[in-house]
């Protein structure tokens, strides 16, 4: 993959975390570069560092080596705060603020224009009427698009999703997989995705790439990568040897 | 009642006594700490008495300083006792007790309300650093198990580009206020439900009712004040332990 239309790099990144000599690695010497505007899944077994990769990546955690690269500058030159907004991060299980879905949507950007917020809305594919809901009432489904319109209301450029469909039925997933489509080709957000389903990731399409054990083992096409893995631990992930 | 000798604090003993056998009567596990607790506050309140006399004796400005380091420090370290696993307590402890007790000594004394004289600032220091002391450990104490039992709403509102202190302001709120519970009650509920310490020692030492009540108005604004202060010091020096510089929340997982 060439550096054009690249907007994050990760060169060499290395989480260690615990007291040992030395401490354990959970991401370990991971390189790759995304590209603009596309879709990646992470696959891989529990542990294997998906969701701690992913937070390298808007800097909820610090590296122990190497650096990621936002739009060709070293994320430690943004402001945090800013670098957050511009990659947002969506948590597996979403926590939503103790009032309505409007408040919510409108957190991060509190100057959002009502037409704004009823686009968010219709995106997500949320009822219009529920906008000034309180959040107590909402189904696990309906708290995951509210969580995620709230995070495009940032108009973020990259997308981090830490497994978003994993506490929702199959309707919801199938739901939710769409709208993570839809993000990519109608807003040219890069969305990248944590899955434990290979089954998912070849339902996105996209890129995937695997992680075990803290490395980045493969990538490539993701139909290809989940259909005839490259690498023995490849072969033995998609086999449900490694879990 | 007759001026206490040894003889009347002997014949009290009496009441630690029936403590224990209804203790023991009940089986409550605290037999021993009874038995210990109540030697030990002989031990303590009689060194201290021949302590506060050597001082008033003296009368020296040194002296009246050194003591009430002594009462900050080991205030410090029984605060921080309570709070063992929070890197830093005893620092955080001594800094707010600090900066919450000399404010308001300092403010009493410039205004003239309190003289330097030892008869005066060992009894009220010994009551502002005794409740800055509970304040501090409480609002730590509150303020840590907040943050970690909320993890996931403040990396919530990390991740969408809050700063640390927005991410978790309501729990530097709720912290400073769980310090201040404690003197807030007591302003409510002072001279109705109960006659406040200092007060009731004056008027059982013979001074006019109206006199101590004075005092009381005066201790309990001390009180206020200080323990306000000192929750809000040890909020801030408290989250400041949690959040890396980057506005990263350091909880290990």
């Amino acid at each position: 993959m060439g550096a054009t239309g690249s907007i994050l790099q990760l060169c060499n990144l290395t989480r260690r975390v615990g007291e040992g000599t030395p401490a354990r690695a959970i991401v370990d010497d991971v390189s790759y570069s995304f590209d603009s505007g596309r879709l990646y899944s992470i696959i891989g077994p529990s542990g294997a560092g998906k969701s701690s990769l992913l937070r390298l990546l808007n800097r909820l955690d610090e590296s122990t080596n190497g650096y990621v690269k936002f739009e060709g500058s070293d994320t430690r030159e943004f402001s945090p705060c800013e670098l957050r907004q511009r990659v947002g991060y969506l948590f597996q299980t979403p926590h939503l603020f103790d009032r309505t879905v409007r408040d919510n949507i409108v957190y991060a950007q509190p100057d959002l224009s009502e037409s704004k917020i009823n686009r968010l809305i219709q995106q997500v594919q949320l009822p219009s009427g529920i906008v000034d809901a309180p959040v107590d009432n909402l189904s696990v489904g309906e708290r995951q698009r509210v969580a995620l319109a709230r995070l495009l209301a940032t108009q973020p450029e990259v997308a981090l999703l830490d497994e978003p469909t994993a506490a929702l039925d199959p309707a919801n997933t199938e739901a939710i997989e769409r709208l993570i489509g839809s993000v990519v080709k109608d807003c040219g957000v890069t969305v990248i995705i944590v899955s434990h389903s290979p089954q998912q990731v070849v339902r996105l399409g996209g890129e995937a790439i695997l992680m075990v054990e803290g490395k980045l083992i493969e990538h490539g096409d993701a139909l290809q990568l989940v259909k005839n893995p490259g690498t023995p631990q490849g072969r033995r992930y998609m086999n449900g040897e490694l879990q | 009642m007759t001026t206490p000798g040894l003889t009347e604090v002997l014949l009290a003993a009496i009441m630690v006594v029936i403590a224990i056998a209804v203790a023991r009567y009940w089986r409550l596990p605290v037999i021993k700490d009874m038995a210990f607790g109540s030697v030990r506050a002989f031990v303590q309140l009689v060194a201290v008495g021949y302590a506060v006399r050597f001082i008033f004796d003296i009368e020296s400005p040194w002296l009246i300083m050194l003591a009430l380091g002594i009462m900050m420090t080991v205030g410090a370290h029984a605060a921080a006792g309570r709070v063992k696993d929070i890197k830093g307590s005893f620092s955080i402890c001594l800094m707010s007790m600090m900066i919450g007790s000399l404010i308001t000594l300092a403010t009493m004394l410039v205004f003239k309300i309190i003289s330097f004289d030892a008869r005066y600032i060992i009894p009220l220091a010994g009551m502002v650093i005794g409740n800055s002391m509970n304040a501090s450990a409480l609002v730590i104490d509150r303020l840590a198990s907040d943050l970690r039992g909320n993890r996931l709403a403040i990396e919530t509102a990390l991740a969408l580009g809050k700063s640390w202190r927005e991410a978790s302001q309501k729990f530097h709120r709720d912290a400073a206020r769980t310090g201040m519970v404690a003197i807030l009650n007591f302003l409510k509920t002072v001279g109705i439900v109960a006659l406040p310490g200092a007060m009731t020692g004056m008027i059982l030492a013979g001074a006019d009712p109206v006199e101590a009540v004075l005092l009381q108005i005066i201790v309990a604004y001390m009180l206020l004040a200080a323990t306000t202060i000192t929750s809000v010091v040890a909020v801030e020096l408290t989250i400041r332990r949690f959040f890396t510089r980057h506005h990263q929340l350091r909880i290990d997982r």
